[in-house]
């Protein structure tokens, strides 16, 4: 009995070890993403609650940075202003990208090459889009009030008048990712299953009646990821707005990045604008929440 | 905001000491502190590693163009004087405020000296970021103009101060390197002699400019500091304030809307887009010969003559801003401290007193820049050569500051973008400027006062 009993021990002992090996190997990843991941979200919301004055750390303040910046008026604005951004600028990115991924998705000429030129804009520095812009729009320099002024209109100054301003800058968004949308719903388009499509055709469906009832339905996954993508990167503009018009004329264009930034780092209220990106960041899981369940109930 | 918050905020208040030890829970909070030593080598707070005799001393700064010639040049003038070995580094202004609060608050010694804007010497002073140079022994140059002199002390010498300071004695926390502020340009081809008041500015704007090809006038309109900066010396000069000496807003009654009614009063004679004219747009129109005059800081004052830049070469004069009951520019000087953990401070102290020198400074001065002695800048030699260099010491002068807290870029922002509001709304309108300058600097005022008594440190 004892000469048996030794062996098994052993062989369950090495059982037990290679059963754990795999979460062993996981150590050193799960420490990096705790490292990169985990703790920068949990240093924010611990700032989010710690009262800082002038920079200064005074301690755990509970949940006052974020009834400060509830009551906060500049703060309700930034949220409606970032929301009006993101519910304008994806909406004409998608229909757009979603347009021009149809008209390409067909074998045309040039097809390559006005591909390659439809994603272009994505590829430039947001802060170089600004710059561009801004020189395009500036009343001193720029191309917009001259071409007015060519046309016998007044100069439009846009960055100068709040809805000219928020249009310009919307228009900027929709210049530079439209291109993602598009490479995205190309992507889709191209890999649908081309039989119902075929067998529709065969019964006589005509082009928008195939589009409506079979393409979309079809393509509306992948839709669905492009929105969700570009939801999330819109409502974390920042750059080219910065550059364009600081979030003025007064505050027309403040989207709540860059009253977030500014509240950290020009009044040095750590905490208030900790708290105001975690409010942020609650609002855009529970927005995320909702979509995937009206997409999950909409599939079946 | 309800009354319950409004009271619930402005029942907190803070020490002195709780300002100054909060400062050190910042640097265990920020964790900083060994990683920050290890790297910068050192954590002396006053111990002096190379001595007045040799060794080097680190200067951190922001990049600017006005910093070019103190870099490139007056650093190795040092070295070669003293042998003193001078490291310097710089970054971007958002940048190196953080990185020298950072170094600061955690006694790094990475740096002995700081690069500073004026604006941050009230949080640096109050929270030992930088050390006080009353303390260290530096011999200030009486020949330093007063009001330059004066954005260094904490707490400030006059206007309103936090409320755990009220009755402590200046100090001398940080040195004038660079008097940079407000002044006016003006084309002589339009002005025979320089103008006095606004008055005079707006006759030549009604009688002589023909927009598009020539305004009146040339304003920054960006919302926040930019507009601030247009609006402070009409303010100023119709006798309103910031702050008064107990912080409450200065510019809501009469003299505030009567200077904002001015600034709207020049609508029909500046260019169309000025809500979104930063310096870059307001100078350019000047400097392609389109504007009659413009206030601005010095830093454009070097341009004028330069034939890359400028259409109007020769033809640019300068002066303090004008007045109406007073001339108030605005101040914004560059200013140095000596960080709290600086190793060699004996070497930091010596640069300071060598660099703002009258000998040296007249060098400074030799190559146009904003020098911070009154002989630099009325030398009558250098006057002649750099004829802005008489009105930056009248501008001195007569120069208001701005409030001095960590606060101020918060209010500037507050009282920034409902001027800009104000402005936008005046162009569309274009009549009932009373009212809407009335009701957007009542605004303003009402958001300041809300925001300061949140902070808990204005004892109201």
């Amino acid at each position: 009995m004892a000469e048996t009993a030794a062996p098994r021990k052993s062989r369950e002992g090495w059982r037990g070890r290679f059963l754990a090996s795999p979460y062993l190997l996981l150590i050193p990843a799960a420490i990096a993403l705790a490292g990169v991941s985990i703790y920068p979200l949990f240093y924010g919301v611990r700032a989010s609650v710690t009262h800082y004055l002038y920079g200064r750390d005074f301690g755990f303040n509970g949940l006052t940075n974020y009834r400060n910046v509830w009551h906060d008026e500049f703060f309700r604005q930034a949220m409606v202003t970032t929301a009006k951004y993101v519910v304008c600028a994806v909406t004409i990115e998608t229909l757009l990208g979603l347009g021009l991924a149809l008209l390409v998705s067909r074998e045309i000429r040039f097809g390559g090459p006005i591909r390659v030129g439809l994603i272009l804009p994505m590829t430039i520095a947001p802060v170089v889009v600004g710059v561009m812009w801004r020189l395009l729009y500036d009343s001193g320099v720029g191309v917009t009030d001259p071409l007015f002024q060519l046309f016998g209109a007044s100069p439009p100054d846009v960055l100068a008048h709040d809805t000219s301003a928020f249009i310009s800058v919307v228009l900027v968004d929709v210049w530079e990712w439209t291109p993602l949308i598009f490479l995205i719903l190309l992507a889709g388009l191209q890999s649908l299953p081309q039989e119902p499509l075929e067998a529709a055709r065969v019964d006589g469906a005509g082009r928008v009646r195939l589009f409506l009832d079979h393409t979309l339905p079809m393509l509306r996954p992948v839709l669905f990821v492009a929105i969700t993508l570009r939801v999330i990167d819109a409502i974390g503009t920042f750059d080219q707005i910065y550059v364009l018009t600081k979030g003025g004329p007064g505050t027309a264009t403040r989207l709540i990045s860059i009253y977030a930034y500014n509240t950290a780092f020009l009044f040095t209220q750590y905490g208030q604008a900790a708290a105001m990106l975690i409010a942020l960041l609650a609002m855009v899981m529970l927005l995320m929440i909702v979509a995937v369940r009206m997409m999950r109930k909409s599939l079946r | 905001m309800s009354d319950s918050t409004t009271s619930e905020r402005s029942s907190r208040s803070y020490t002195r000491r709780q300002i100054v030890k909060g400062a050190l829970g910042t640097g265990a909070v920020l964790g900083l502190s060994p990683l920050a030593a290890a790297c910068g080598g050192g954590s002396s707070s006053s111990g002096s590693s190379g001595g007045a005799g040799g060794g080097s001393i680190t200067i951190g700064s922001f990049s600017d163009p006005a910093m070019v010639p103190f870099r490139d040049v007056f650093l190795k003038k040092f070295t070669a004087e003293t042998g003193i070995k001078v490291n310097y580094h710089e970054t971007n202004y958002d940048a190196w405020f953080q990185n020298s609060k950072t170094d600061g608050l955690n006694k790094t010694g990475a740096y002995d000296i700081y690069v500073m804007d004026d604006n941050w010497v009230p949080e640096y002073a109050a929270s030992g970021i930088v050390q006080s140079l009353d303390k260290l022994g530096l011999k200030v140059n009486p020949d330093i103009l007063a009001k330059g002199l004066d954005q260094g002390y904490w707490p400030p010498k006059s206007g309103p101060r936090l409320q755990a300071f009220a009755n402590d004695t200046p100090e001398l926390f940080s040195l004038v390197i660079i008097d940079d502020v407000e002044i006016l340009y003006y084309n002589k081809d339009y002005f025979p002699t320089a103008p006095v008041t606004w008055d005079d500015i707006l006759n030549v704007a009604k009688t002589k400019s023909h927009p598009p090809s020539l305004y009146g006038w040339s304003p920054r309109g960006v919302a926040g500091n930019p507009i601030v900066q247009t609006y402070l010396p009409l303010l100023n000069s119709y006798g309103g304030n910031f702050a008064n000496d107990d912080w409450s807003p200065g510019f809501a009654g009469p003299e505030g809307v009567g200077a904002l009614e001015r600034l709207f009063e020049f609508i029909p004679y500046m260019p169309s887009g000025i809500a979104a004219f930063d310096t870059s747009q307001e100078t350019a129109v000047m400097l392609q010969g389109h504007c009659t005059a413009m206030t601005e800081y010095t830093g454009t004052a070097h341009v004028v003559d330069d034939p890359t830049q400028s259409k109007v070469v020769g033809k640019i004069d300068f002066a303090a801003t004008p007045k109406q009951v007073k001339s108030g520019p605005a101040i914004g000087t560059f200013i140095c401290g000596i960080a709290s953990g600086a190793p060699n401070t004996a070497g930091a102290v010596k640069f300071l007193e060598w660099f703002t020198s009258s000998k040296v400074q007249k060098e400074f001065a030799g190559g146009g820049s904003a020098a911070v002695t009154g002989s630099a800048l009325r030398d009558a030699t250098l006057s002649a050569k750099y004829r802005w260099l008489p009105a930056i010491a009248d501008a001195v002068d007569n120069s208001i500051p701005k409030p001095r807290t960590p606060d101020e870029p918060k209010m500037e922002d507050l009282l920034g973008t409902e001027l800009n509001q104000a402005l936008v709304q005046a162009i569309s309108q274009k009549s009932g400027y009373t009212q809407i300058a009335q009701s957007h600097l009542t605004a303003a005022a009402n958001q300041i006062t809300a925001y300061l008594k949140q902070q808990g440190t204005y004892g109201f």
